[in-house]
């Protein structure tokens, strides 16, 4: 190669675009799939396209995957619906009549709180894509009925109750975009608090606000300890803000470039990840009973190698839910290395919930990290967990058709996980269990003692 | 006592001005000045030094039940207000030995306190330390300093007990003592049955205390349920060496105290109970790691004292200018 060819190779290799960015998202997410949801709603679950109608189409499985994955996903496993269906039968008992797909029951309790669906929006922080939505993505869940997580850094990056930025919303107004919609005595919100919000702390403001005080009395508040995140286990937070951001949050993060003395449009923010022992974490949870006790108490994890001895504290100590964040989960932020190479796999975590079953621990589990779709929620019930959480999808369809293509983004959701249970010849969400799913990988389907479907 | 519905007491609160001129609040003034000199003249005659209290510094005592501690912006950056003296305590009882402080306290408690009748946001503790003792030296000079406030202030004040119409059922000591473990199997064969290693809830405590007609000794709360300070015992893990002295009669907790931690690599690990970075204590790690001697001490509410000495329905009597959670008030 000549020389200005090899610099002009070096230079198109060398910047990464926004645009190549987004490509990669696109390409390895089905934003396509969650677009047509948060449009259509339910209208989107057949796979017409444009060019074809309902009596002209010929359809059948799409056989192929969209690319080769590193690990196993959910996407390995598929339902098994049997011909003979007593529960199917127990229904029809009850109707006196043949039970469609709409008679099953999703109504589901979610770490103390009940939900419409088995099925949470994922507790999102404080980046800007999703603080910018939050109003509506707040209002989207509520309406939905479905509980909401709110991420670490919102109050400590954009002011409790005063705007730290005149466009963004506070962690109060966030807050209340939920509250003000909640479907009584549907929902709830579950709060986290990281160790820089604890220096001002969060939670204790939170539990002495009159505002909120009403939704303690109600059982609609939840704290949320995170002891991690799916994308970048045993690392703390870590995003981009301005520099007068940068410079009122110093001595509360670790900033590697001094905002007084270096000069930079965004600076890299880093907070802590926590230091835990057992007996730490039992500590913590015992002292957030005795000084919230109308607080539920959620648990975040990542995907650590020792959560089964995590799990064990959890059930112990009555834990309302533990929500297990697989190592594909979404992030606003986190270094390619750790997403590459740190921590379990979301399915890897799921057979660690099934283990928890197996061996009779009480605690609740939510499952999240990449999980998109009806299929994914009932394989994770029928492997143990008790519902599921989602994150990135609701950022798409907030950005689709704000709190309307969340609400259409959920009832397409609600369809397929009703049409899926139902096909199984059950009608409720807790019947859902290990008989009903099976692998299309031999190694897979010993790991977690379902049937090879081949076999 | 407390009964659950108690209303807040906005009304009673936004005229203070006038119940501190009422002849019986005027007598239980008079009965809580009383108590203070007897409080003074028991430990001064026991070789205590008064201090000053501390009223801000950068960190205060995290380990309150639910409460926010008031900050206050010091020239750019924050201050808190003394929620209890604890760590300061240490601090002296290295220098002096025997030492306590008349401490004002602020606690910004959750609006569900505003109606137990005993809970305020502002108040007075005899925050009392001593190098060297144990837990159960604590308890010994807990209820020495009880039997001689009550005792002193019939001496000193009897003409206003009188008029007030209050006997108080003279128990004596030493008082009954009982763990928490006991005291959660008494609230289990009640049909109370609370969570272990959670704090006895108010509407429980109060439960308790109406069983007793004299003090009673609740002590060795579970890791978890009291403040990273309280000492844990060396050879039961788990278990604190720590207590309540609760009033009888449902007039609930009197004392919280303690033996402490005072080692430097156990405060560290405790520290995070709280969820905190432990660099927000920097004074108080850097003061641990030169070295101080082991102690205990405890915290006995003036309020809280007055109430149980008068027989007052509410601790919002039992002090002029009360300030009660929620209620804006002089």
């Amino acid at each position: 190669m000549s020389e200005p060819l090899t610099k002009l190779f070096m230079k198109v290799a060398s910047v990464r675009s926004a645009a190549a960015a987004g490509r990669t998202f696109l390409e390895s997410y089905p934003v396509d799939e969650i677009i047509q949801k948060a449009k259509h709603g339910k209208d989107a679950l057949y796979p017409f396209s444009d060019l074809d109608e309902y009596g002209r189409a010929l359809l059948g499985a799409d056989i192929s995957v969209k690319q080769a994955t590193r690990f196993s996903t959910l996407d390995e496993l598929v339902l098994l619906p049997p011909i003979f269906t007593p529960k199917r039968l127990e229904r029809m008992t009850e109707l006196a009549r043949e039970p469609f797909f709409s008679d099953v029951d999703l109504e589901t309790a979610i770490g103390g709180f009940r939900s419409r669906l088995p099925l949470a929006m994922a507790s999102m922080g404080s980046t800007d894509v999703a603080h910018s939505q939050s109003p509506h993505l707040g209002r989207g869940a509520a309406e939905a009925g479905i509980p909401m997580g709110m991420g670490e850094n919102i109050a400590t990056v954009w002011g409790y109750a005063r705007r730290t930025k005149a466009s963004m919303p506070t962690f109060k107004q966030r807050l209340f975009a939920y509250l003000d919609h909640v479907k009584e005595p549907l929902g709830g919100v579950v709060i986290q608090q990281s160790v820089e919000d604890a220096f001002d702390e969060l939670w204790h403001k939170v539990y002495t606000d009159p505002d909120v005080e009403p939704f303690f009395r109600k059982g609609l508040v939840a704290f949320e300890v995170k002891l991690g995140q799916g994308a970048k286990p045993g690392l703390g937070g870590e995003t981009k803000v301005s520099r007068d951001a940068a410079r009122s949050l110093k001595g509360k993060y670790y900033f590697p470039d001094d905002p007084d003395t270096v000069e930079l449009d965004l600076y890299e923010r880093h907070s802590a990840p926590g230091t835990y022992t057992e007996e730490i974490l039992r500590g913590q949870l015992r002292s957030l009973r005795t000084n919230f006790p109308r607080a539920r108490i959620w648990i975040k994890t990542g995907p650590f190698r020792d959560l089964l001895a995590m799990f064990r504290v959890a059930s112990q100590e009555r834990i309302d839910a533990v929500l297990v964040d697989g190592k594909e989960g979404g992030t606003g932020m986190s270094p390619v290395i750790a997403l590459k190479d740190l921590g379990l796999p979301t399915l890897a975590c799921l057979k660690r919930i099934n283990d928890a079953r197996l061996e009779g621990l009480r605690a609740p589990f939510v499952l999240s990290g990449r999980l998109f779709d009806g299929g994914h929620v009932v394989k994770a019930l029928a492997l143990g967990a008790n519902a599921v959480a989602f994150g990135r999808p609701f950022i798409v369809a907030v950005g689709v058709g704000g709190a309307k293509g969340i609400r259409n983004y959920l009832e397409a959701t609600e369809v397929e996980i009703r049409m899926l249970i139902s096909s199984l010849g059950k009608y409720k969400v807790a019947d859902v269990s290990h008989e009903d799913v099976g692998s299309l990988d031999r190694a897979l389907a010993d790991a977690l003692n379902i049937p090879f479907v081949y076999a | 006592m407390s009964d659950p519905g108690l209303a807040p007491p906005q009304d009673h609160l936004r005229t203070s001005y006038r119940h501190v001129r009422d002849p019986r609040m005027q007598k239980v003034l008079r009965v809580q000045a009383a108590l203070g000199s007897a409080i003074r003249e028991y430990l001064d005659g026991e070789g205590f030094t008064e201090l000053l209290p501390p009223i801000i510094g950068p960190v205060a005592d995290p380990g309150i039940r639910g409460a926010k501690q008031a900050t206050i912006n010091f020239y750019g950056r924050e201050y808190k207000v003394t929620s209890s003296a604890i760590l300061y305590k240490q601090m002296m009882a290295a220098s002096l030995g025997r030492i306590y402080f008349f401490s004002p306290n602020v606690r910004l408690e959750p609006l569900e306190t505003a109606s137990t009748g005993r809970h305020l946001v502002e108040f007075v503790q005899v925050d009392i330390e001593e190098a060297g003792a144990t837990y159960e030296d604590a308890m010994r000079r807990a209820e020495d300093l009880v039997e001689h406030a009550t005792h002193g202030v019939r001496a000193r004040a009897g003409g206003e007990l009188e008029a007030i119409g209050r006997r108080l059922n003279g128990g004596g000591t030493p008082y009954k003592r009982i763990s928490y473990e006991e005291a959660l199997r008494i609230l289990a064969d009640h049909g109370r049955e609370i969570p272990y290693a959670t704090e006895i809830p108010w509407a429980e405590e109060e439960f308790l205390s109406t069983r007793f007609q004299a003090p009673f000794f609740i002590y060795d709360y579970p890791r978890g349920s009291r403040g990273f300070y309280d000492r844990e015992h060396p050879d039961r893990p788990g278990i604190l060496r720590d207590f309540d002295l609760l009033y009888p009669e449902g007039y609930g907790e009197a004392i919280s105290g303690a033996e402490r931690e005072y080692e430097y690599a156990r405060v560290i690990a405790r520290l995070r109970e709280t969820g905190e970075n432990p660099s927000k204590y920097e004074w108080y790690l850097d003061m641990l790691r030169e070295g101080i001697p082991p102690s205990s001490g405890f915290g006995i509410g003036v309020e809280r004292l007055t109430r149980y000495v008068c027989g007052l329905k509410t601790v919002w009597e039992a002090r002029p200018y009360p300030k009660v959670a929620g209620v804006f008030s002089p």
